[in-house]
């Protein structure tokens, strides 16, 4: 039991240490995860955001924008047709399946915190492919 | 006057312009008329004077142009002999709908009206051309229609698209592809006004969202199609109304089928897996998701065959992105594959040996848990689950038959298991899982079997490119008296290990096939020993010491279809009992 506590707090560590080192590997800080955050200006109008789907992620999963800015959202999945749907909002397209070219969709989001999800059962873990919108 | 096809042009123009004016406007301006018509307005005023004096138009300086009677009925007919055209262009000669409208612009000047005449009688006196417009009579009469546009129909009824009022080629092309045609029965489900959209559910209950000025192209018919509905399925007019969007139900699955050949023995074709997975959402807050899966293809009383096993069936609390309360069937969260293993998302026709004799996919327990992402790519797992029962434990296959599978599970010293997980980088996943429990349950005088999971795994693909990467270590401990109770129950001292350890490494890179799909390739390695401890006393058999290396292919005519070969070398330390290879072929699919 204690050496099973040991190897997963290592692994653990592992796993911190190579998320961080990827992110900074590729330029990206903990910011970067959030690309729309690194893009972020103030007075721009329409802001483009690239959302990857994969079984069972949205990558980002987490966009923070300044409230009232025009968001315009490109999907592209890497594997199967996901859906995008923001919880309590009209927005819900579907994503074509790999290869297949990406889905946009607009919004404009007022001050607040929009999670969103996938709309189409993509597979077991379907219920943990979620993120939030945070507009500020 | 004989009417030119300038004149027609003008006619058809003032028409259609006519048409889209506001209620209680009767002239059309002529600034719209000469952008109609694509001339200046003066051009556009010279020609309408002379169309006056001949007594098809009316014309007010400075307000504008309104059709007589005369020219009312003239365009009608122009436009009868366009619509008749394109529509026997489509239904007789084979053309598309978005490539008529060039050709009949051209025809709609030279046909006689003897032609016009047999083609209308030809195609049976239709009432609307292919893009859902009006055909006028001989008369150049046409049936008064009350059709509402996206936008002004009313919420989640069922309407008819009667009319599509741009006839743009992409336009269109962008409208047969969303099942959006005339006659196809949809309906809106909502409109936002924020993002300028409307959400629309056609055919199969497949969902869209399209502009408001899309929206606007398209017209429906309400009031005959609630009748219909009426007359045919009223449950469905009643309920319509009532539905909420969050009320819904889902039927998804993955399949199986395999080719197996093993080294000293026949060939094996097997139905390995046939999962339905059903989900239903009660409220945007509380979910269920389910999953029945038949292993075998074929279950009989007590006989050794196939297997039918309920593998999710639980419902989620959807409180907060970063917790949300789980309860009932779950996956336990342990490993790649466990929680991901639909056939066309990983290569080989079966699951690696790490995720069968180390991980003991698919490993499902009843519980309760929790979940969420606490930000910055991170999430979590941790749930309360029945234990392990160390009494099915064995040497060859580890702790995989100590799975309960929810079956009056016993639940006296549950057992917690929980995975860190880092997804904030495309394509990169890194994960952390543990189980630790007390399996002695069923020994009487009871004792204790702590048994312990600790996995870590890394998985990272881009551009066709997939590695992966997993090790994963098991500890038994009293399996000194395990095996000697075990022995004395059935006469036969099964050797379990006091230890079991694997871990695998994956290359893989997938290509595009032209038009055919994609074909990938993939080298994986795997180390796998379930004696790699053993109790004092006891010693290790070399036969399950192995190691693997697995090289093959997928074929994806669609990413959600694999057709799937591979050969196994598996070794041993064992220079009696020899490890027998494979050749799999494996067709899988998702739904």
């Amino acid at each position: 039991m204690r050496n099973s506590i040991r190897l997963l707090a290592l692994a653990i560590v592992m796993a911190v240490v190579l998320a961080e080192g990827v992110a900074l590997l590729f330029g990206v800080s903990a910011k970067a995860a959030l690309p729309a955050e690194a893009l972020a200006q103030a007075g721009q109008e329409t802001r483009v955001i690239e959302i990857a789907a994969e079984r069972f992620t949205f990558t980002p999963s987490e966009i923070r924008v300044k409230a009232g800015t025009r968001l315009e959202i490109r999907l592209e999945s890497d594997d199967t047709a996901h859906g995008f749907h923001i919880v309590g909002t009209d927005v819900d397209i579907e994503l074509p399946k790999r290869g297949r070219g990406a889905a946009t969709v607009t919004f404009q989001p007022q001050a607040g915190r929009y999670t969103f999800e996938c709309s189409r059962v993509c597979g077991a873990g379907h219920e943990f492919m979620r993120g939030v919108i945070i507009a500020e | 006057m004989l009417a030119s096809s300038t004149v027609e042009n003008y006619l058809k123009a003032i028409y259609a312009g006519a048409a889209a004016l506001p209620d209680g406007q009767r002239l059309l301006p002529m600034g719209q008329l000469a952008a109609a018509v694509g001339v200046a307005p003066g051009t556009a005023t010279t020609m309408v004077k002379t169309l006056a004096e001949s007594g098809l138009v009316e014309y007010e300086p400075y307000a504008g142009v309104a059709l007589t009677a005369a020219g009312q009925k003239l365009a009608a007919l122009v436009l009868r002999r366009h619509r008749l055209i394109e529509l026997f262009l489509v239904r007789v000669m084979g053309y598309s709908w978005d490539e008529v409208h060039d050709e009949a612009e051209l025809l709609e000047h030279v046909v006689t009206d003897r032609l016009i005449e047999r083609i209308d009688e030809m195609l049976g006196r239709p009432e609307s051309d292919p893009h859902g417009d009006p055909i006028p009579n001989a008369q150049g009469l046409v049936k008064p229609q009350d059709a509402q546009t996206l936008l002004s129909c009313p919420l989640e009824t069922t309407v008819i698209v009667t009319r599509v009022i741009d006839q743009d080629k992409e336009f269109l092309r962008f409208i047969e592809h969303n099942h959006l045609k005339p006659g196809e029965t949809i309906e809106v489900e909502a409109r936002n006004a924020a993002a300028d959209s409307v959400r629309v559910r056609g055919k199969n209950d497949q969902r869209i969202t399209i502009g408001t000025r899309a929206a606007s192209k398209l017209l429906v018919h309400v009031a005959q199609v609630v009748l219909l509905c009426l007359l045919a399925v009223p449950a469905i007019a009643q309920t319509a109304p009532q539905r909420t969007e969050t009320r819904r139900t889902n039927l998804s699955g993955y399949m199986d089928f395999h080719f197996n050949k093993e080294e000293f023995t026949d060939a094996r074709l097997d139905f390995h897996r046939f999962v339905l997975l059903v989900t239903h959402t009660f409220s945007p807050s509380i979910r269920f998701v389910g999953e029945l899966e038949l292993e075998h293809a074929f279950v009989e009383g007590l006989e050794e065959a196939g297997e039918l096993e309920l593998e999710q069936a639980y419902v989620d609390f959807l409180l907060d992105r970063s917790l949300n309360v789980r309860a009932g069937m779950m996956l336990m969260p342990i490993g790649i594959i466990n929680e991901r293993h639909e056939p066309p998302v990983y290569y080989g026709v079966e699951r690696p040996f790490i995720d069968t004799v180390i991980i003991p996919t698919t490993w499902f327990e009843v519980g309760a848990g929790v979940h969420g992402e606490v930000g910055r790519g991170w999430r979590y797992r941790g749930y309360v689950t029945a234990p392990l029962n160390a009494a099915e434990f064995s040497a060859e296959e580890g702790i995989r038959e100590g799975r309960q599978k929810g079956a009056e599970s016993n639940v006296g010293r549950p057992a917690v298991t929980g995975r860190l997980e880092y997804v904030g980088f495309r394509g990169l996943t890194l994960g952390g899982s543990a189980w630790s429990g007390h399996s002695g349950f069923e020994f009487r005088p009871r004792f204790d079997v702590p048994v312990s999971v600790a996995e870590a795994d890394a998985r990272y693909s881009r551009r066709g490119y997939e590695f992966r990467g997993q090790f994963a270590k098991v500890w038994i401990d009293n399996a000194g008296l395990l095996n000697d109770t075990l022995a004395l129950r059935t006469g036969v001292n099964p050797n379990i290990g006091s230890a079991l350890r694997g871990f695998s490494l994956e290359g893989s890179r997938r290509f595009l096939a032209g038009r055919l799909g994609e074909i990938g390739g993939f080298l994986r390695y795997e180390n796998f020993d379930t004696q790699y401890r053993m109790p004092a006393g006891y010693v290790p058999l070399q036969q399950f010491d192995r190691d693997a290396w697995v090289v093959g292919a997928n074929f994806w005519p669609d990413p959600d279809v694999a057709v799937k070969v591979d050969y196994s070398v598996v070794r041993n330390q064992s220079s009696v009992v020899r490890a027998p290879n494979s050749f799999n072929v494996g067709l899988g699919w998702w739904f």
